[in-house]
């Protein structure tokens, strides 16, 4: 019997993690007293220019994500295959997967703009570091997640012939993680494309600097009420979106269909839904060009490092010892890092705090609720919209035929793009800040909860409806008895991720600049905005108000999702 | 000194209350050249200590003696065939075959030359390019038995090598297990199988030990006279495999 019980020692262990966060989040925001000598650097708005802009967005999205990707391999395996480092990693992802990413943004600006020494190439870094936190955790996740359900099996095969090191990685690890890494990566994707648009649409500090891509495109566009740049700015972005998943993304998860494990060939399986079907034949027609460019030589480097002999042969306790030398190496660097990190991070947390606090400060518990009963309206609507359409979608096949691939391409692209949009909408005809505030908070949240739901209407067995239409169940019987309850842990996941969408989409939308008027409501996002770019600059105030939020993000996690999910998953898995 | 020599072997599994006892005591030694089957209930640990013979699970107390000489870690002079085949799903059926010699660091052309002979050896000449999934469940065992033959091991452990297969495709396979562990020009003398199915044991083994479960121990080592090829409709089978039944229903 499941049980909703707050577990004590996860609360100590909570507190203890969000102080060590905490110190890290000082330590960033201790290179502030290194002032931005940035060269404010206004986006001239030029339709010509748009190409440039697009390749500028696209390319911190890739560097971006071959760093995460990198990452999320080398953080999956070792929390897979050591149960030791699980302990320690896969709870760290749950601390870093709270934390606002957009809040952090200042700091992490700060901090690689002091590494670069003052250089432009600092905010760059920023951009791209945030993106990286912003894609690497799931992928972190399905390498761990695909790694400990290798089946048994076939990790003894291995082993048995003695399969070690980098042949173990090439033929087993690897193989056996592709399948989640291809998934994650198009969720990746799309998380990362939300960041960089926000990245580039704030504005960094008293200099105003703001980075050259589509996102600053779209809002000087905005400002200067060009509406044909707007829509050439929009259009691109979604041909970059839709032209990315028809030559990567669908090939690829065609290929990593390969790498699954289950052999039956299953009947009616969730097809990866194909955005554009009328333009299906361009994608194909486009990946076998590629492939017949890029395939030969890839494989001929294939070849000859497969014709190369595994490395110099050594025994296996030569090899035990080289790698626990290796091992120890690598985990003293990081412990001694980390223990430095902390360290001076905690001095500057307490330097920070220890100094007087801003009258705003008293304003900080009203602020969050505030906040929080707009994102429980935001998520209001979310629920009152997603979920009437998964239930229509489980009644009408053809229904959820159009639905799926229509979503996912109105989900993936990056609300924060049209946040220009919404601005001008809302604030030119009501005026009304606080609507403009949950429409946004809704863009961030709505597609979560769609896709989740989605997923798991698609995951009911057939045999299940059947048996329910069988036994001559009505429409709402059917509903109440068999659907709701079977998506109840799909629809728990999506609230969580929305939840989470929905924290970053606050921290926009409830302070901006337009026309060089700032609008705003009072709340912790605007809080945060108002001490990191308004005339104050307050650090305290900044450190005080992205704090509270994460803590409040963190409690709400561990003291009401983390039980509902774990009380719903026990309940309502379907594994019969 | 026999080939391989079992010493008061046991086994226990820490719980979150006491410890369960899987294998209590046992000990038993395997000639040369001989066709040992371990015939028992499920539960009783069979499977278990067949991985232990083999040394990828380790052992709570007792010995394993291979040639007289004890060995630390996975005996790589073992090769395993699964029950649930274990072939990985990415890899072409030669790839596959492969894996055992990629370990030993073999050069990619001799690797090629022998898992086609063994590919050749188990009928699965023209699929080397095909992958698993492709397969029947019967062509899936043939390519586990290739790759673990083409290792050329000195022992071929097999666990359940044929409960996955419907009745028919078992029997051929079974037939075709025979004739390669008595064709003159294969290297592999000992088999060890696991099963529990006693028909199967009394039908290939030149021993059999059946085992009891709760906790898994040796009741009886059961040597096979029958003439091969063995026939299931003599009467001298059909005593045989009453005595193994009765033996395996008393203590379940």
């Amino acid at each position: 019997m499941p049980r909703f019980e707050i577990n004590t020692r996860r609360l100590i262990n909570g507190s203890l993690s969000f102080i060590a966060l905490a110190a890290i989040m000082a330590l960033f925001f201790a290179y502030r007293s290194h002032a931005l000598h940035l060269i404010p650097h206004k986006v001239p708005v030029s339709t010509a220019q748009l190409p440039y802009y697009a390749f500028c967005s696209f390319y911190r999205m890739l560097a971006a994500y071959i760093i995460a990707l990198i990452f999320s391999i080398i953080y999956g395996m070792a929390a897979g295959r050591s149960r030791h480092y699980e302990r320690i990693l896969i709870p760290a992802i749950d601390i870093a997967q709270s934390v606002p990413v957009v809040g952090f943004f200042p700091a992490a600006v700060y901090f690689f703009v002091a590494l670069a020494h003052g250089s432009r190439l600092g905010v760059e870094m920023a951009a791209v570091f945030l993106i990286f936190t912003s894609q690497a955790w799931n992928m972190a996740l399905g390498v761990y997640e695909a790694i400990k359900t290798i089946p048994e099996d076939s990790r003894v095969a291995l082993d048995t012939f003695g399969a070690r090191g980098w042949l173990k990685f090439k033929r087993l690890l690897l193989p056996a993680s592709v399948p989640k890494l291809v998934y994650n990566s198009i969720l990746s994707w799309v998380a990362g494309w939300y960041f960089l648009i926000a990245c580039e649409i704030i504005t960094v500090g008293p200099a105003s600097y703001r980075l050259p891509g589509l996102g600053s495109f779209l809002w000087e566009a905005a400002e200067k009420g060009r509406s044909f740049d707007i829509a050439a700015g929009l259009l691109t972005l979604l041909a970059i979106i839709v032209l990315m998943d028809m030559v990567v993304w669908q090939p690829l998860s065609t290929w990593a269909e390969k790498f699954k494990y289950e052999f039956a060939a299953s009947s009616g399986a969730v097809q990866s839904l194909g955005m554009f079907d009328a333009l299906s034949g361009v994608g194909p027609a486009v990946t076998r060009a590629l492939r017949s460019i890029l395939l030969p030589p890839l494989r001929m480097i294939g070849r000859a490092l497969d014709a190369l002999p595994s490395g110099p042969q050594l025994t296996p306790e030569q090899s035990k010892r080289l790698g626990a030398i290796v091992r120890t190496l690598i985990l003293s660097t990081i412990v001694i890092f980390t223990t430095w990190a902390l360290a001076r991070g905690f001095v500057a947390l307490i330097r920070t705090l220890s100094q007087p606090w801003p009258a705003d400060a008293k304003q900080i518990p009203e602020a969050i609720v505030l906040s929080t009963i707009r994102m429980t309206i935001a998520y209001a609507i979310s629920l009152a919209w997603t979920v009437p359409c998964a239930l229509a979608a489980s009644e009408n096949p053809r229904f959820n035929r159009i639905l799926s691939p229509v979503a996912e391409i109105v989900g993936s692209m990056p609300a924060t793009a049209l946040f220009p949009l919404i601005v001008i909408f809302v604030i030119e005809i009501t005026g009304g800040m606080n609507l403009a505030s949950i429409l946004l908070i809704l863009t961030g949240m709505q597609w979560y909860l769609l896709f989740n739901l989605l997923a798991g209407i698609n995951q009911v067995p057939e045999d299940l409806k059947e048996a329910a239409r069988a036994f001559g169940l009505s429409r709402v019987a059917r509903w109440r008895k068999l659907i709701l309850p079977a998506v109840t842990p799909s629809l728990i996941t999506g609230s969580i991720t929305a939840w989470g969408g929905g924290w970053n989409a606050l921290i926009v939308s409830e302070y901006f600049v337009y026309k060089n008027h700032t609008y705003q409501v009072l709340g912790i996002g605007a809080l945060l905005d108002a001490a990191t770019y308004g005339k104050s600059n307050n650090g305290v105030m900044i450190l005080l108000s992205l704090l509270s939020m994460i803590a409040v993000v963190l409690l709400l996690n561990r003291l009401m999702w983390r039980p509902l999910y774990n009380l719903a998953t026990e309940r309502y898995r379907l594994d019969y | 000194m026999a080939f391989l020599e079992l010493k008061h072997i046991s086994k226990s599994f820490a719980l979150s209350k006491g410890t369960l006892q899987v294998l209590n005591d046992i000990s038993f030694d395997v000639g040369e050249g001989e066709f040992v089957a371990i015939v028992g209930p499920s539960g009783c640990g069979k499977s278990t200590l067949l991985r232990i013979i083999n040394g990828i699970v380790p052992m709570t107390s007792g010995q394993v003696l291979y040639r007289g000489r004890q060995v630390d870690g996975i005996n790589l002079e073992c090769a395993l065939v699964f029950q649930s085949f274990a072939l990985l799903p990415w890899l072409s059926v030669k790839a596959n075959v492969e894996l055992g010699l990629e370990a030993q660091g073999l050069p990619l052309a001799e690797r090629e030359k022998r898992a086609s002979v063994y590919i050749d050896k188990v009928g699965l000449d023209g699929f080397e390019e095909a992958y698993p999934r492709e397969l029947s469940g019967g062509m899936k065992q043939r390519v586990g038995l290739a790759r673990a033959l083409v290792v050329e091991p000195k022992v071929l452990m097999m666990d359940e090598p044929f409960s996955a297969l419907d009745a028919l495709t078992a029997i051929t396979l079974r037939e075709e297990l025979l004739d390669i562990w008595q064709s003159p020009d294969m290297p592999v003398k000992n088999i060890i199988l696991v099963t529990h199915i006693i028909e199967e044991a009394i039908e290939l083994a030149d021993r059999i030990i059946v085992m009891a479960t709760g906790p898994g121990r040796v009741v009886k080592d059961i040597k096979v006279e029958l003439p091969r090829p063995r026939d299931r409709r003599t009467e001298a089978f059909n005593t045989l495999t009453d005595q193994v039944f009765s033996l395996i229903e008393e203590r379940g």
